[in-house]
């Protein structure tokens, strides 16, 4: 048996280990108590029919003395789930040897285990393996792999955190994504499938339907999948018949559906004309964390090359962005000079072409030496590569907006992102799919794009048809008035040329 | 530090003007003559390639640019205010609160017919020093329409030091109604003729946006923003200019200092007006240039409360900015002579009647000469729109 990449998961957090834990952390009382019991039964699983959800991950084992009582309690799950053609992942969270645990999913019938800890992976079940994403080791990444510590996406409300400011200093709204790390996430595990998990925030009521459409969209529209996951207060509502849980639970399920029924879409790269190369590891994963998301935020359309491997060919592109301070290897070298020579753009925190090119003329608002090489340049940042706000900032300049692929006029807090697929070598299908990161409809947000097409298939959640959206000639490409976005929406371009 | 030698009473006798009437010294009175100069009203329906004809038309009516501007540095300050993605509904910027591109490139067309040597168009984008081009380019502009439209075309962000090696320092004359005097981009300086090239509509806190609001900003917020360091300018422009609205704080201490009591109000609406009546004192506006052929009313952006698109169908164009915006605020069917408490001055000193004061230009109609299309006949309330 192997993981299959088409499962949608969930968690499904029941029975006593999920009470136990809870209760040593303190976070139980008697209704979530009701409720950890009440999920555990098989009857729990009518919520799921009719739905895309077909794979459950349940807490399997964790060292304490409930291990084996969670695992009896869940047999009964189990079997109706399989009857339902429902999978089951069992989360092992143990430091050694997960034998007896392992033994016992293969006889209940586990699809397959997700742990953290590589010993405690099995050889005979299959096993997804999860990290935190500042420790990603992409190497050695399951075909299906989880990461953790991710942010809920959405609207940060809050703009200072100690002395520390979390909006960028033109006030557009910060939001919260992890765009940027499902996108890195295609590039250095290629072939891959990413969940990202990550769970709701704890709120006194309810969360809105759109917060978690949202977190679906935001991992979907970005390559990944979201590891399903309800906060305790819809786990709870949602068996009383509660209609704003089944609201709720509606939404995020036509999310989901959504997306599952656009499969193909997940196959579509990236756009851009700008690459980002780095290793974006050890001291460069944060700088090339942050500078991915902030030039995602600017709707800057990026491809990711990773430094290590030899640079792919450069053929479509203007410019790229270098961002560790480790020079280019030789050939890597030979390459970019060829890629400048050509009329492109190289953006370097330090110089590292030949010594007898002296820089030209500076732009008094860019802090960067300008050399002049064939026909392109290398623009060298002053003093290196610091702040990454300033890098994105730079990086949108330098490019020039001029090659912008998208814009987003009104854009609120919302974002966007073009990937396309090559259907012919000069024709293609190109998606723009837009994100709302508030939780209130955007308004009047108008969509340009560098493409002549003058219509679109515009797709929103909840409509099973795409329907025909004009747009309006503005050289040198096309506007859409989009209606107002809740929280997503697509357009869809055949015959574009990529 | 350098002081500004551009001269008003210059340009004025070079126009033709009553440049006599302007005394290097005006007075804070209202018997002293102050210039008029000739309004131009030219009515225009859409952006099309009337706008250049119209405009043609226009300068020809009020004596011709060459004149003024042939062999000249020509400064042209834009009206770009906000974010270039702000938008009222799905209208873009220049069809409600932007000066239009139209607009600009004839302007840009016909000055350079005229003769200048060198335009330089100017703009303080909000809260960034990046350069004009890619601001424009942010909005869908072409910039390439304006620098292919006359020889010699220039663009500035003027909202940092730009290219220049310092701030011009401009003093007001006669001491000033909020500050002493101003530092500003070199630009604003380093041009033999400026001209205030903005839209017709609302104003918020000032009561009307005109060529004389437009030079509220000529201002650097490295200097007057909000986020503008204490002692010495920042490097980049950081927020919007608070200072000067709210007088929650002074600029850095290395500009030029307020006068007395100028931080003893707080309301913008007395705060702001002056500050563009100093303005427009220290920095002689020789061309005002009006585009109402769309526009919006309620406010000066799309951000204000109750806004909402009109087309009034109106280019206006004259040689004093007092008078032309006297003539365009009477065009938008208020009167010109209004001040606080009266529309479209309800919360707000008059900038007109400010600017009359400092001897800039007078507001009164009968005083003014306009030419084209009569007032009564292009009128377009804005309030009843």
């Amino acid at each position: 048996m192997i993981v299959d990449r088409n499962w949608v998961p969930m968690k499904w957090p029941c029975g006593p280990l999920e009470i136990a834990r809870r209760k040593k952390s303190g976070s139980t009382d008697a209704d979530l108590k009701d409720t950890l019991e009440a999920w555990v039964r098989p009857s729990a699983l009518e919520w799921l029919k009719g739905t895309p959800i077909n794979c459950l991950i349940v807490e399997w084992a964790d060292g304490r003395p409930e291990d084996s009582a969670q695992q009896q309690a869940l047999k009964p799950l189990l079997e109706a789930g399989h009857k339902l053609g429902i999978s089951f992942v069992g989360k092992l969270a143990l430091k050694e040897s997960a034998g007896a645990a392992v033994s016992a999913a293969l006889a209940a019938g586990l699809s397959a285990v997700i742990c953290e800890d590589a010993s405690a992976q099995p050889s005979d079940l299959p096993a997804i393996q999860q990290f935190p994403r500042d420790k990603a080791e992409w190497e050695r990444a399951s075909t299906v792999f989880s990461a953790t510590e991710n942010v809920w996406p959405g609207l940060n409300l809050e703009t200072m955190h100690g002395d520390t400011a979390l909006a960028g200093p033109t006030g557009i709204p910060w939001v919260n994504s992890n765009a940027w790390f499902s996108m890195l996430a295609r590039e250095l595990a290629p072939g891959k499938t990413l969940w990202l998990d990550f769970d709701p925030p704890a709120a006194s009521n309810l969360l809105h339907p759109a917060a978690y459409a949202l977190a679906v969209a935001d991992s979907y529209a970005y390559g990944s999948r979201w590891i399903i996951s309800l906060d305790d207060k819809l786990r709870a509502a949602l068996p009383k018949g509660n209609s704003q849980a089944q609201g709720v639970w509606k939404t995020l399920c036509e999310a989901v559906g959504f997306f599952e029924s656009h499969r193909q879409w997940q196959a579509f790269k990236s756009q851009g004309i700008l690459a980002i190369i780095s290793d974006f590891r050890g001291d460069n994963a944060y700088l090339g964390g942050e500078v991915l998301n902030l030039l995602n935020r600017r709707q800057v359309q990026f491809r990711i090359i990773e430094r290590a491997r030899s640079l792919p060919a450069l053929e479509g592109l203007k410019a790229i962005l270098w961002l560790d301070h480790d020079t280019p290897s030789a050939d890597q070298r030979a390459q970019l000079l060829a890629f400048v020579r050509q009329g492109g753009l190289v953006i370097a925190a330090a110089y590292w072409g030949s010594p007898d090119v002296t820089p030209a003329e500076k732009d008094p608002s860019l802090q960067y030496r300008l050399y002049n090489v064939g026909k392109g340049q290398i623009a060298v940042a002053d003093d290196g590569f610091q702040d990454p706000y300033q890098v994105a900032v730079d990086t949108h300049l330098l490019v020039s907006r001029r090659n912008d692929l998208v814009r987003l006029y009104n854009p609120e807090a919302t974002n966007c992102r073009s990937s396309g697929e090559s259907v012919s070598p000069h024709k293609g299908r190109r998606l723009v799919q837009v994100l709302n990161y508030s939780s209130e409809p955007a308004a009047s947000v108008a969509l340009w794009v560098n493409d002549g097409m003058q219509s679109a298939r515009f797709w929103q959640f909840g409509a099973a048809e795409a329907r025909n959206l004009q747009g309006r000639p503005a050289a040198p490409g096309t506007e859409f008035d989009l209606p107002p976005v809740s929280v997503y929406c697509a357009l869809e371009f055949e015959g574009t040329k990529l | 530090m350098m002081t500004t030698t551009c001269s008003r009473r210059k340009f004025l006798g070079a126009m033709g003007a009553a440049a006599g009437a302007w005394l290097a010294r005006p007075m804070m009175s209202m018997a002293r003559a102050v210039p008029a100069g000739r309004v131009a009203v030219g009515v225009c329906h859409e952006y099309d390639a009337d706008v250049t004809g119209t405009l043609a038309r226009m300068f020809d009516q009020l004596g011709g640019l060459e004149g003024l501007v042939r062999g000249k540095t020509v400064a042209v300050k834009l009206n770009l205010t906000g974010d270039a993605t702000d938008r009222l509904g799905y209208f873009p910027a220049e069809i409600t609160h932007w000066v239009h591109p139209q607009v600009i490139g004839a302007t840009v067309q016909l000055l350079g017919q005229a003769g200048a040597a060198r335009i330089r168009l100017l703009e303080s984008p909000m809260s960034t020093a990046e350069p004009l081009e890619e601001f424009m380019l942010q909005a869908n502009w072409e910039p390439r329409d304006f620098s292919s439209a006359a020889p010699q075309v220039e663009f500035e962000n003027t909202n940092y030091l730009g290219y220049g090696r310092k701030y011009s320092r401009l003093w007001v004359p006669d001491g000033g109604l909020m500050f002493k005097g101003y530092d500003l981009n070199h630009s604003y300086e380093d041009c033999d003729v400026f001209v205030s090239l903005a839209k017709l509509k609302e104003h918020v806190t000032a009561g009307v946006t005109l060529s004389m609001k437009n030079c509220f900003g000529i201002t650097p917020c490295t200097i007057y923003g909000d986020g503008s360091p204490v002692d010495e300018p920042s490097l980049t422009p950081r927020g919007g200019r608070g200072p000067f609205h709210e007088g929650n704080r002074l600029p850095s201490k290395s500009a030029p200092p307020p006068v007395n009591n100028a931080l003893a109000s707080k309301d913008p609406g007395y705060r702001v007006p002056r500050v563009v009546a100093d303005l427009v004192s220290v920095r002689p506006v020789h061309l005002a240039v009006i585009d109402g052929i769309h526009s919006m009313a309620g406010g000066e952006g799309p951000w204000c409360d109750n806004v909402r698109h009109v087309q009034p169908g109106l280019l206006v164009a004259g040689t004093n900015c007092v008078a032309t915006d006297a003539v365009c605020t009477a065009l938008m069917g208020f009167d010109p002579m209004a001040d606080r408490g009266t529309a479209p001055f309800e919360t707000c000193d008059s900038t007109l009647r400010l600017a009359e004061q400092l001897g800039v230009g007078t507001r009164d109609l009968s005083q003014i000469e306009v030419v084209g299309t009569p007032i009564a006949k292009a009128r377009f309330n804005f309030r009843r729109a």
